[in-house]
């Protein structure tokens, strides 16, 4: 929910029960002061009833009040005596309508016998004030409610606006790019700071990462020189005629630990490079015909692993791809087409003008098929893989426009390579 | 023969200028791009081994200096970046090779051997051990004068084990000479044993001697029995 409607929503809510409470009360208030009114005059007109039946010691019911004014009636001694207000409807005589009323009964002893003497008052008058008082006083609140909430939403519209350009512009913000974060001065001060500080995060986001990406090539770069150091060494070890079985077998450890680390860096460093886009030069590349020659190429190793190729209906998969990516990306997928290959296994390619699969027999995964493509996930413990190549097969599609999937069935591992599609 | 090695790093430099040194080249090592700039322009070199990052200079620039002052000299690269464009622009400037580090010595000995073979003699020459001869230029290999038929890899063994006599060659430097960086070593390693042990048979059936020793399971020597 915006923050506006939000604010808009609690307001109005409030304004309501508020206006609504006001309402209430002021009808009561008008209502209190209407009896009050009403009441004090029936009081008055007893006295007067009083003073009449003192002077003439009897009633008549002709002389004093018209219709529907006064009740005598004669009541035993035993009733209670207890005067009261009560409200009363009472029917018109002439068109038969009822009428609101306030009545007032008192008891007053009339030649020796108690009378019970209701007094009324006709309330019809002082209703419709009230609810004339009550339709304007609702007129003006609704009014007020409406042009306070047009206020404020356009008030809080304007208020709010810098933060809402700033909200755009951060989004629009990219880190790898270049160009810094740019944010106006608004003149509220709270948001004057938030810019300001947010400018200052973005400042050093793009310094961090720009360093950071510096770090992890220079990092790669400075490891392949004592890598380079460390082999040379050995090799001019092994060299010596005085070595030991045992000794021998140490050196060699430490030789192919020391090349597991160049093929880790290696691998590190070109994921580095794909993520920072530091290949630019796309070209038009048939990636069936690279995978039929790279498999031309491996065909010694597929032979020694007695491993049958299939190419069928192979259309050309064209699509834009730095070329040495393109490398990368066929060579990782014949190798781990061959490498989880059983002996005597198949790897079998097929592809459409807008698709290609690579498919290859091996034993079922252990991990989790969603994780296969992370880094350093390595499936069968084979200890030379260092468990890149599928992180760098995604890597690879992910930044240049395609997808790749991956999906077992009855031991056939097959990864699908497809353009993805347009996102509007 | 007279190599120059220009390398800031100094344990690789002296590994490198020993090898050359065993092979019976005259090496000389410089670790400064000020330093190489004066050696070439003062003595000529059969072959320079050039590290594109230097302290004080870039590898590119010296090269170009070098191919202006005497255009027969080798040029391979050591470089610790495995870039395409670096590649090329070596190339176009001049360089004859380029080896991404960490590189095996073997590997950087028979590709300066390579290197000065076809410089000096455009290829024409014979490679001769004992009753070994290779011809590079027709691929062919005779043993006790008979030619003897060996496959394309077994060659390629063949003259990797001639460019480093007695020298004990690690089992992936041989697979990585064979079939380039990318191959998977668990296989190969397989693939290299079948390869020596086929070119040993065919070497013997033509009446040789065996040459090739293995050396504690770390890989294999080729040299006087």
């Amino acid at each position: 929910m915006k923050l506006l409607a939000k604010t808009n929503q609690i307001y109005l809510a409030f304004s309501l029960v508020i206006y609504l409470f006001a309402g209430l009360a002021f009808y009561q208030v008008v209502r209190i002061m209407i009896y009050r009114e009403v009441e004090s005059r029936l009081r008055v007109e007893r006295l007067d009833f009083e003073a009449y039946i003192r002077l003439h010691k009897v009633w008549s019911d002709s002389t004093y009040f018209v219709e529907n004014k006064i009740d005598v009636d004669p009541v035993g001694a035993h009733t209670p005596q207890t005067e009261s207000f009560t409200d009363t409807l009472i029917r018109n005589r002439y068109d038969n309508e009822l009428m609101p009323f306030r009545q007032f009964t008192f008891y007053v002893p009339i030649q020796g016998i108690t009378h019970r003497v209701s007094i009324r008052k006709s309330l019809i008058q002082s209703y419709q004030l009230m609810e004339v008082i009550t339709a304007t006083m609702a007129a003006c609140l609704g009014l007020l409610l409406l042009g306070t909430f047009w206020f404020q939403g356009k008030l809080s519209g304007r208020l709010w606006h810098p933060f809402y350009e700033t909200l755009s512009r951060i989004k629009r913000f990219n880190l790898a790019n270049a160009t810094p974060l740019q944010l106006d001065k608004p003149e509220i001060n709270e948001f004057r700071e938030l810019n300001e500080v947010l400018r200052k995060m973005g400042d050093k986001m793009q310094q961090d990462y720009r360093s950071l990406k510096e770090f992890t090539e220079n990092a790669s770069h400075e490891i392949q020189t004592p890598l380079a150091l460390i082999n040379a060494k050995v090799e001019q070890l092994i060299q010596s005629e005085k070595l030991t079985e045992t000794q021998g077998r140490w050196i060699e450890a430490i030789y192919q630990a020391s090349r597991r680390m160049a093929r880790l860096n290696q691998g590190l460093l070109l994921l580095a490079k794909i993520e920072n886009h530091q290949f630019t030069d796309n070209q038009t590349i048939d990636l069936t015909a690279l995978l039929t020659e790279k498999l031309e190429d491996m065909d010694e190793v597929l032979q020694h692993k007695k491993i049958a190729v299939d190419i069928r209906n192979s259309e050309p998969f064209v699509v834009p791809l730095p070329a040495a990516l393109a490398e990368s990306l066929v060579t990782n997928l014949v190798n781990n087409a061959i490498k989880h290959n059983h002996p005597e296994g198949r790897v079998e390619l097929l592809s459409h003008a807008d698709k290609l699969w690579f498919s290859n027999t091996g034993s079922s995964l252990t991990t989790d098929p969603e994780r296969l493509f992370e880094r350093f996930k390595k499936e069968g413990g084979s200890p030379d893989s260092v468990g890149l190549g599928l992180a760098i097969i995604k890597e690879i599609c992910d930044n240049y426009g395609l997808q790749v999937h991956y999906q077992e069935t009855n031991s056939w591992h097959r990864f699908c390579i497809s353009p993805k599609p347009e996102t509007a | 023969m007279k190599v120059l090695v220009v390398e800031d790093e100094k344990g690789l430099a002296e590994s490198i200028s020993d090898y050359m040194n065993k092979e019976g080249y005259i090496c000389e090592t410089a670790a400064t791009f000020r330093e190489a700039d004066e050696r070439i322009y003062l003595y000529d070199y059969d072959c320079v081994i050039v590290d594109l990052t230097l302290p004080d200079g870039n590898g590119f620039q010296l090269i170009e200096t070098l191919k202006k002052l005497l255009a027969t000299t080798g040029v391979i690269i050591i470089s610790a970046r495995n870039a395409l464009e670096d590649k090329i622009r070596g190339l176009e400037i001049g360089s004859d090779d380029y080896l991404t580090k960490p590189f095996h010595l073997s590997e950087l000995n028979a590709r300066v051997k390579s290197l000065i073979r076809r410089r000096n003699f455009g290829g024409h020459t014979e490679i001769r051990f004992r009753e070994i001869r290779v011809n590079p230029s027709s691929r062919k290999v005779y043993v006790n004068g008979q030619l003897t038929v060996i496959s394309r890899k077994e060659y390629d063994l063949l003259l990797y084990f001639l460019s480093n006599i007695d020298v004990v060659l690690t089992k992936v430097s041989i697979a990585e000479h064979l079939w380039g960086d990318n191959i998977d070593s668990a296989d190969s390693l397989d693939m290299v044993y079948s390869h020596i042990k086929n070119l040993r048979r065919k070497l013997l059936e033509k009446g040789g001697s065996d040459y090739v020793r293995s050396v504690y399971g770390i890989g294999y020597k080729f040299g006087e029995p």
